[in-house]
């Protein structure tokens, strides 16, 4: 005979004072929309396996018309948009783009690769991609001394965090590079690599490496506190052999044919001529949906799975510091607490009902 | 029954007016037959707190899958009315 499980209410739920706390101070941020932009379809690397140049979009003409983009950002926030992720294929190429976004939008993300310094005026998060040592980026990334580079770049800089992204070949470099960030006081947050569509090559994950990569996670999270941004949850959702997906059903539009609320009414992904494609439309397009465990998707899929996760609290603990890492990681400004829920407890069941 | 959905639209204002934190509006003056999502500007995650005052308020769970549905503070009275009487 199996005991019910007790049906716990909300109140009882964020009865405890850190709780309850950590509640309010997540909540806090519930009125951000996110949208995101390929700002320019030319890198100054050439990684294997990046998303960017997979698919049409980086077929999508440049716009470089700074007062174009202006009036975009307007439009943006006029339809309620309050939070943008420059992306694709580099923006720090298009210094004077972001800054036309940043002045209408103060709040976002830059995804950079390290190279180049942004102008310190632009102050959105910058998010500064890692694929493992310097010796494994030469390989993958076909640039020497990325690492010392980037530190370089943004030495005392509280704009940047550094986005180690795990591939099966780089599991156990994740330690030297994390060392070395500590040591220069920089923050770091892991990203698992989820392969385009199409892509056959040895980056994609096995059962094998995503188990690994979650005792290196462990391991470095309870190493490095102060260092590394993430959770025990983190962990759990993105190393899992299901993929995000499977797990908590995608809300970007690509997955989501409701447009009632949510990420599916108002969240678009722009390409460089400023156009966009509802059937494409993610923080990762090209992307394939089944192998995706990405930290971007994964911080509004999970995010938004809210309800879900409101069933006892040990459970919402673990989700209270999936959104807690998510707003450290994507706001700037925006303070860590410790982590309050330790234990690597299962997402909720996915009942593959309708994404919100 | 009008008086109670009458009573139960009150309540869900009030609920919305508090944990939205809404200004110059009582759970007398909110028109129940607002759009929340194009009118108020409820989004997902403020539907999902609502929902979950809800079902410590009524004893009934709200369906992750019957959010679009619930758009005015008339339409959620309807539902969680039907649920009660529905035993769900």
């Amino acid at each position: 005979m199996t005991a019910l499980a007790k049906e716990y209410k909300f109140s009882e739920i964020i009865a405890d004072p850190v709780v309850r706390e950590r509640w309010e101070k997540v909540r806090r941020y519930f009125f951000l929309r996110e949208s995101t932009y390929d700002m320019s379809n030319r890198c100054n690397l050439r990684c294997e396996g990046c998303y960017y140049f997979t698919g049409e979009k980086q077929f999508a003409e440049e716009n470089r018309d700074r007062e174009a983009w202006r009036q975009l950002l307007e439009a943006e926030k006029a339809r309620g948009i309050t939070f943008v992720v420059l992306a694709g294929a580099e923006p720090s190429l298009v210094p004077e783009l972001c800054e036309a976004c940043y002045r209408v939008i103060p709040l976002g993300v830059i995804a950079s690769n390290g190279m180049e310094v942004m102008p310190r005026e632009i102050d959105y998060r910058i998010h500064i991609s890692v694929w493992g040592n310097d010796r494994t980026s030469l390989a993958i990334r076909k640039a020497p001394d990325m690492l010392v580079r980037q530190m370089a770049n943004y030495k005392d800089d509280a704009r940047a965090v550094f986005v180690y992204t795990f591939t099966p070949v780089n599991i156990d470099e994740a330690r030297e590079v994390t060392e070395l960030l500590a040591k220069a006081g920089l923050k770091i947050t892991f990203n698992m690599f989820s392969a385009p569509v199409g892509y056959s090559g040895p980056l994609r994950h096995t059962p094998a490496t995503l188990a690994r990569t979650a005792q290196v996670m462990t391991e470095l999270l309870a190493e490095f506190p102060e260092t590394v941004l993430y959770s025990s949850y983190n962990i759990v959702a993105h190393t899992r052999q299901q993929g995000l997906h499977a797990l908590f059903s995608c809300s970007y539009p690509r997955m989501n044919p409701s447009t009632d609320i949510g990420l599916g009414r108002s969240f678009r992904q722009y390409r460089t001529n400023l156009q966009w494609d509802r059937d494409s439309a993610c923080c990762v397009p090209d992307t394939d949906c089944d192998d995706c465990r990405h930290y971007a998707a994964g911080s509004a899929v999970v995010t938004a799975r809210m309800y879900r996760h409101a069933t006892d609290p040990l459970i919402f603990s673990a989700w209270l510091d999936y959104v807690d890492t998510y707003l450290a990681v994507w706001v700037k400004g925006y303070d860590k607490g410790a982590n309050i829920c330790d234990a690597p407890v299962a997402p909720p069941p996915n009942n593959g009902l309708f994404p919100v | 029954m009008n008086n109670d959905i009458t009573q139960t639209i009150s309540r869900i204002a009030e609920i919305i007016i508090h944990e939205l934190k809404l200004e110059d509006v009582t759970s007398q003056t909110f028109d129940p037959d607002l759009d929340l999502v194009d009118e108020v500007g409820v989004d997902s995650m403020d539907l999902a707190t609502i929902a979950l005052v809800l079902r410590d308020e009524y004893g009934i769970r709200i369906d992750e899958d019957d959010y679009p549905k619930l758009t005015t503070v008339r339409i959620i009275a309807e539902y969680i009315n039907t649920k009660l009487t529905n035993g769900e």
